[in-house]
């Protein structure tokens, strides 16, 4: 296995108390493989990705718990020498916001050639010639000739493309995404979302695409791990899940999606908003806006259940859920 | 809907131009961000404007709502012309008009309470309420949109996304408008939350006899709400139509590219979509290519495309039918695709083809 997330939790401190933002997730990856994980903003799906990359940022966050084995080995415990060394080589991240994740000040030529002068000691020269074969790779028209442009020079799906090539750079085993595509247009986002793909299978790499979009999810992913309130309620492959979904969140998530035959009616919704974190409710979190609650979902933690092959729904009901739909 | 219209709009332009130097100032070019546009809009109805970020869209609606002055066009409320107005008069046509804003972080004041806020357009039009009545009528308006009227005195950090978003609902109500300009009402809010919004302005618009304008970057979302949808490129209006001939029936290039790269969520369709990658990205509105502006990312274009500026019209193939494919559309090879977007597996294979011939 490429990558096994361990009942990992993830606290932050604030003002109002103590943010529960990771609490237990579990999920892997293998080499060629696509994960989605979908949430909503506050789901964890994003500080999970941090906690992996080792960017989270302590204080005020703080891993309590868990384990994240990266090839084997338990990235929590070893030195941070070590790690520098796994992220970038290893891993490497893809952001949503080309614009800020770049240096402004840096031409894009001199921060796709750093990744090699750090990583493999190559001399300038050579670094700026593989920036120029990366550019090419991710099809920037003029490759050397923008080598020298800064990043304000390029348009958002030519910037979004030099994070692609910065990520791809040294060849990692495992490349996470998060939300690339959700500051583009939909014919841009189309573009960048093909060559992601293309170049996965070239490289065989894993892929953690963190997102909100059940379209896109549809497109790329092999399977889904559904966050809410820090935890992954839901987890199965591609289309078992859309086919039929073993848990009330999920049901609703895709429920919510406007459908042809019901312009003119009212969409469905999911009742109320998503649970504040200082102050999770006991027993299901999602138990205050779920249609099926009863008394055990107020009081009992929902486990993991094994809901099928491969599958896991966290809802006490998911058989209920799972045929009803 | 064959109703009175109660919006008008023709050639509406709005150049921004580009300046250089400090003491003799010249107009070197123009940001031609709305490029002619036209449209009507029914009482009651929806008109849907969508379009990728820097097509116009969100200045249109600026325009409508008059927090901008057109360069050229004209505006017209229940047949009177409005493009021009100032002072009192252009003051009573805006309470006929009022916006939604996309972001509702920034789009209210955070120092002011919740019943300021949506009481606000009444200290701007005091003709419209009676002091005294104000506050009642501030309560009222938080339960109309589904908040609890007992909230007035907090403010909006209070509140998540989805219920600020209702607070910019209820202001835009406070003056009983006619005709109500939405820029991407939801686009901000989490999944879960945008069908509340929705389901909202579509209870609104029945209860208040609305007339929306409800401008997104959600296909999806668009053709749920509008019942007609008009779809910009680069500052104009390169199709138009009732939803189902604009989503079933594009006629139009961009269209057809638009729809086709809206990700489909059913990963079973994955496999049979034929997906319309565009190349390149859309052109900067300083230098707005010659004749059809679409034309530097199209792969039907052709020399005509470069001389002649396509009008938004009912293509001439299509002029003489009846079908779902006859409505305006800004192309000069104007076509509808062979498959529908949407039909799920291709096209079943012909008998006696072996598979590798062109689609």
């Amino acid at each position: 296995m490429l990558l096994e997330v361990r009942d990992l939790h993830v606290e932050f401190r604030t003002r109002d108390g103590v943010a529960h933002a990771v609490n237990g997730v579990s999920y892997e990856v293998d080499a060629g493989q696509t994960l989605a994980v979908l949430g909503e903003s506050g789901s964890g799906k994003s500080v999970t990705a941090q906690a992996v990359m080792g960017i989270l940022d302590t204080p005020p966050g703080r891993i309590t718990g868990g384990r994240i084995l990266f090839q084997g080995q338990d990235l929590l415990t070893i030195r941070e020498e070590e790690r520098r060394r796994i992220r970038g080589a290893g891993m490497a991240m893809i952001f949503q916001d080309a614009l800020s994740a770049l240096n402004p000040v840096l031409s894009v030529g001199d921060q796709l050639g750093e990744m090699f002068v750090v990583h493999r000691g190559m001399s300038k020269r050579d670094a700026r010639a593989r920036a120029v074969e990366l550019m090419d790779r991710v099809r920037i028209p003029a490759a050397a000739q923008r080598v020298r442009d800064y990043p304000h020079q390029f348009s958002g799906g030519m910037r979004q493309r030099i994070m692609i090539a910065m990520a791809l750079a040294l060849e990692p085993a495992l490349v996470i995404a998060d939300e690339p595509t959700t500051a583009l247009d939909v014919t841009v986002q189309a573009q960048v979302m093909d060559l992601l793909a293309e170049l996965r299978r070239e490289y065989r790499m894993g892929l953690i695409l963190i997102t909100h979009d059940l379209g896109v999810v549809a497109d790329v992913a092999d399977r889904i791990a559904v966050m809410y309130a820090g935890k992954i309620v839901e987890s199965a492959p591609v289309h078992d899940i859309y086919k039929a979904p073993a848990h009330p969140y999920t049901r609703g998530l895709l429920d919510s999606i406007p459908r042809l035959d019901q312009k003119g009616r009212e969409l469905y919704a999911i009742k109320g908003l998503p649970p504040n974190l200082t102050h999770i409710p006991p027993g299901c979190s999602f138990h205050p806006r779920c249609p099926m609650a009863r008394d055990v979902c107020r009081t009992d933690v929902p486990p993991l259940y094994e809901a099928g092959e491969a599958r896991g729904s966290a809802c006490h009901f998911w058989r209920e859920c799972l045929h009803d739909h | 809907m064959t109703t009175e219209p109660i919006l008008q709009v023709s050639g509406l332009v709005k150049h921004y131009p580009l300046t250089r130097g400090v003491l003799f100032r010249k107009q070197v070019g123009a940001v031609k961000a709305v490029d002619g546009v036209d449209f009507t809009l029914g009482r009651g109805e929806t008109l849907g404007i969508v379009g990728e970020s820097g097509c116009g869209k969100s200045t249109v609606a600026k325009l409508l709502c008059h927090l901008e002055r057109p360069t050229a066009g004209s505006i017209r409320f229940k047949g009177e012309d409005i493009t021009n107005l100032s002072g009192r008069a252009l003051k009573a046509v805006r309470r006929n008009i009022q916006m939604v804003f996309q972001d509702p972080y920034t789009s209210l004041n955070p120092r002011m309470t919740v019943g300021d806020i949506v009481g606000e357009p009444y200290e701007i039009h005091p003709e419209t309420a009676p002091k005294g009545d104000r506050r009642r009528r501030v309560r009222d308006l938080l339960d109309v949109v589904g908040l609890d009227p007992d909230y007035v005195n907090r403010y909006p950090h209070q509140f998540s996304g989805g219920q600020r978003q209702r607070i910019g609902i209820a202001r835009g109500l406070a003056l009983r408008p006619e005709v109500i300009v939405a820029d991407e009402p939801v686009s901000a809010l989490d999944v879960s939350v945008q069908s509340q919004v929705i389901n909202l302005l579509a209870r609104l618009q029945t209860e208040f006899g609305l007339s929306y304008v409800f401008i997104a970057h959600d296909l999806s979302i668009v053709r749920h709400i509008s019942d007609r949808v008009g779809v910009m490129y680069l500052g104009r209006i390169v199709e138009t139509g009732r939803d189902a001939e604009i989503y079933d029936h594009p006629t139009h290039p961009y269209t057809q590219a638009l729809l086709s790269a809206v990700p489909v969520p059913d990963p079973a369709a994955r496999e049979h979509r034929d997906r319309i990658i565009l190349s390149g990205d859309v052109p900067s509105p300083t230098a707005i290519p010659s004749g059809c502006r679409f034309r530097t990312r199209c792969w039907k274009a052709q020399e005509r495309c470069a001389r002649e500026v396509p009008a938004l019209a009912v293509p001439a193939v299509f002029r003489d039918t009846a079908g779902p494919a006859a409505h305006d559309s800004a192309c000069h090879f104007a076509e509808t695709l062979p498959s529908a977007h949407g039909t799920p597996g291709r096209a079943a294979p012909r008998e006696g083809a072996n598979g590798n011939g062109p689609g």
